[in-house]
């Protein structure tokens, strides 16, 4: 019982520090670091007698908000298991981030800390239906969004640095006279410094996280870091008709010169490594190319386009092409015409000869 | 007597006489016969004045002919090929008072006139010894062949005639210096910066007494300046030749009474100077070596001073350099094409599209900056009341309107020292620093206006999506004094 009652102490400050912020936005305050024995046991009928009423139905507001950019939603269901454990990684990952570990003895807690937390992620299974995958979605949107702001304060006589945490009213006080200039940056998170663990850990952290939200990995493939690759948890929610139709929404959203190129890219070292499963990328990348040719969405600016959204026009009008020739039901004959005289400029091109050997190289 | 050809007559008497295919009475030959030489250089002349004689000059053969009353008088054969040229012949020798044959060997009868279209036949051919026998409907005469005149001899022995329009001729001239005026010629062309070729050409000696070849200096100027003409024409020991044909030229102030440039006699590769006077034609059977007149120009040597001065330190120029400004200036400003608008009143822009005119929008660029707006329009940016004003005072550099650089160099100088690489414009603020644009960053005000991609769409959409979504912020917070309290690896 008394465990139960911590766990659900863990929850609350869980979801009113980290959870209830990835959705409605402002501070996020990463609780003292979970573990992955609590973060696996967290569970919604242990938090739901914890958690305010009023801030559980505005985040689940927010979350529906956020669902409804793709789905017409009305109800998005109470954190799963897995959501929770997400959440509370998340927290570990946050904490072990902070600078108040940079110190000789408490590096190595840091470290323990993102360690177990990789490990909790990894104990996660990938959403089993596209739906687990919307609403892991509408949780972690903002993951690859989240900054810290660094505030530099200078005066007459010094400076300082506050890192997440902003500074005291009382070195800002008399600005005129002291010549108070305060610097605010955001700093993305695998920019942080002083940083007690490993950047490259925090990386992987942070990419594992992503893996399994697929949705989320695939609607912010456009960020810098850690760079969108296609996954096991991508592929297979593309590889379902339901799950691309979510992607290319998500997609949709984005600038299509910088899809083109994370997606051309992506789907390159796909071709190279593990060209088995390519299939599903490849369904993506053709199904946007067919949604530019009859006019259903925009198309990337040709005349700055990267070679790797070159790459993924190519490829996408190669496959589109071969899929037309098989005979795809669905199409009507001008309308197959139209489409077959648009994508060939782009499938004869050097980069679509390129994809095209790129395809028909033996696995 | 001769007979008159009547139409479709085949049969005629006169041997070596037959149709062409006209009717026309036609021997092998056709000769002119010319009272006197005068007349058969008249003939030449008015020949040669309206064609040349080039296609004659293979068959032509001119001589003097002597008659059993021993009277003299000239020929010229030339080959019948045609009734069509010895019409030609027949209507310039009737000119000069010539009579017009043709025949074969020696019988020859009169060519055809308005009395005998057909021309005429000799029925009764006279049996005489002699190198000639010409059937004219006049008179029946009978020749012996003197000697044979060459057309280049007599060319060169026909004195020129006084022409004085020719002396200030413009065009090539050859001017010939006897020995000694040559050098002294050659250095005042060479000083005066003419332009021409200098040889020197030698000749036999005069007489037995002269023990060396006589030397001459042939100039060829192709442009003789007008002032130098009369110095020229005028100077004792100085002969100008006008070119009249080629290889051929005739002295200035003199015309030959002959088309010499209708008579290809003359070597193109020699030359053949035709002197007035009476004197004596020069001939060269290859023109001499000849050099430009600049390679006769004096040279000096330096007598003081050793050869080179070196330099005993090597370093930059001094640098004078001074901060460039913008100043303004009193006359009013022109053609302004650009504007700067401030980050806050980017809005206010946006707000005054929809008041723009369509030829304002049509004209003129955008490029969006962290710095504000930047307009350009080939038309004029003033339509749009928002920031600073602009001129293009060089192609991509901008500098604001009512200013000028100071120090006022040239816009080409400013635009190499400020050293704005392609592809970008640079717009000079007042205070003379500069904020260079890409120039692909300008996009066509209508596309930006109306599209999404270059920045109204693209701002829009981060402007929602942060709108829907307030930021996360990331804090730090306490990690307790013991921040591995109840953090333990997951069950097995």
């Amino acid at each position: 019982m008394a465990a139960d009652s911590a766990l659900a102490a863990v929850a609350r400050e869980l979801f009113e520090g980290v959870m209830a912020p990835l959705v409605l936005g402002g501070a996020l305050r990463p609780r003292h670091a979970i573990g992955a024995r609590a973060a696996l046991a967290l569970t919604q009928a242990k938090a739901s007698g914890a958690i305010e009423a009023g801030l559980f139905d505005r985040v689940r507001a927010g979350r529906v908000r956020r669902a409804r950019r793709l789905l017409p939603l009305d109800v998005v269901a109470a954190p799963t298991d897995g959501e929770w454990a997400l959440s509370a990684s998340l927290n570990d990952v946050l904490q072990a981030a902070s600078p108040t570990f940079q110190g000789p003895l408490r590096r190595s807690m840091a470290a323990r800390i993102l360690e177990l937390a990789i490990a909790t992620i990894d104990r996660i299974e990938p959403p089993a239906t596209v739906g687990e995958a919307l609403s892991r979605h509408t949780w972690f949107a903002a993951l690859p969004d989240l900054t810290r702001t660094d505030s530099s304060v200078t005066w007459w006589a010094g400076s300082r640095v506050f890192r997440g945490e902003p500074p005291p009213a009382r070195l800002q006080a008399w600005p005129g006279v002291r010549r108070v200039s305060v610097v605010a940056t955001e700093v993305p998170l695998l920019d942080l410094t002083p940083l007690a663990v490993d950047r490259e850990r925090l990386a992987l952290a942070l990419t594992l996280l992503l893996d399994r939200s697929p949705l989320t990995a695939l609607a912010t493939c456009t960020r810098g870091e850690p760079p969108f690759a296609w996954s096991d948890a991508t592929l297979a929610l593309v590889a379902r008709g339901s799950g691309r139709t979510l992607a290319l929404r998500a997609l949709e959203r984005l600038a299509p010169a910088a899809v083109d190129a994370a997606l051309g890219r992506a789907t390159r070292s796909l071709l190279e490594h593990r060209r088995d499963v390519a299939g599903p990328a490849l369904a993506v990348l053709s199904d946007r190319v067919l949604a530019i040719a009859i006019g259903h969405t925009r198309a990337a600016q040709a005349s700055s386009a990267p070679a790797d959204a070159v790459f993924a026009n190519a490829v996408g009008a190669a496959v589109a092409l071969r899929r037309l020739e098989a005979g795809e039901p669905g199409w009507a004959d001008d309308e197959r015409k139209r489409i077959w005289h648009a994508l060939k400029p782009a499938a004869s091109s050097d980069a679509g000869r390129g994809a095209a050997a790129l395809l028909q190289e033996p696995a | 007597m001769l007979d008159r050809i009547a139409l479709h007559q085949t049969r005629l008497h006169t041997p070596g006489l037959g149709l062409d295919s006209k009717g026309v009475a036609l021997g092998a030959k056709g000769l002119v016969l010319l009272p006197s030489i005068d007349r058969l250089v008249a003939f030449l002349a008015v020949y040669t004045r309206e064609r040349s004689i080039e296609d004659l000059m293979p068959s032509l053969s001119m001589r003097a002919v002597r008659s059993k009353l021993g009277t003299r008088e000239f020929t010229l054969e030339i080959a019948a090929e045609s009734s069509d040229r010895m019409d030609r012949v027949a209507e310039t020798a009737r000119l000069v008072n010539g009579f017009t044959f043709t025949g074969t060997s020696r019988h020859f009868v009169q060519y055809r006139d308005a009395g005998a279209p057909f021309g005429y036949d000799a029925p009764e051919l006279l049996s005489i010894d002699a190198g000639l026998l010409l059937y004219h409907d006049r008179f029946s005469q009978t020749y012996d062949v003197e000697r044979t005149i060459e057309l280049r001899s007599l060319l060169l022995r026909l004195m020129p005639h006084l022409d004085p329009a020719t002396r200030q001729a413009a065009g090539l001239r050859f001017i010939v210096a006897e020995p000694g005026l040559g050098p002294a010629l050659v250095q005042y062309l060479a000083r005066s910066r003419v332009d021409g070729d200098v040889g020197v050409a030698e000749w036999p000696p005069q007489s037995a007494f002269d023990d060396s070849p006589v030397r001459r200096w042939i100039l060829r100027i192709p442009e003789l300046p007008e002032r130098m003409r009369g110095l020229v024409q005028g100077t004792p020991g100085l002969s100008t030749f006008l070119p009249v044909g080629p290889g051929v030229a005739v002295e200035a102030g003199y015309r030959h009474p002959i088309e010499l440039r209708a008579c290809p006699v003359f070597d193109a590769a020699g030359l053949v100077l035709l002197r007035g006077r009476g004197d004596e034609a020069w001939s060269m059977a290859r023109l001499p070596p000849m050099g430009a007149l600049s390679a006769f120009a004096r040279v000096e040597l330096r007598t003081t001073g050793s050869d080179t001065a070196v330099a005993t330190a090597l370093g930059p120029a001094e640098a004078v350099r001074v901060p460039l400004k913008l100043v303004p200036r009193a006359v009013a400003r022109r053609h302004v094409t650009a504007t700067w608008v401030a980050p806050a009143q980017v809005p206010l822009l946006r707000r005054l599209a929809y008041a723009l005119p369509r030829s304002t929008i049509a004209d003129a660029s955008v490029a969006m900056t962290a710095r504000g707006a930047f307009l350009r329009s080939r038309a004029g940016i003033e339509a749009v009341p928002l920031g600073t004003f602009f001129v293009e005072l060089y192609p991509g550099l901008y500098i604001p309107a009512g200013h000028e650089v100071a120090p006022a160099v040239a816009p080409e100088v400013l635009a190499r020292a400020l050293d704005v690489p392609a592809g970008r414009v640079m717009f000079l603020g007042p205070d003379a620093r500069g904020v260079v644009v890409l120039d692909s960053a300008f996009v066509p005000l209508e596309a930006a206006l109306l599209g999404a991609p270059p920045w109204e769409e693209i701002i829009a959409e981060q402007i929602d999506s942060r709108l829907d979504e307030a930021l996360v912020d990331l804090k730090v917070t306490s990690i307790g004094l013991l921040p591995m309290r109840g953090v333990e690896p997951p069950p097995p």
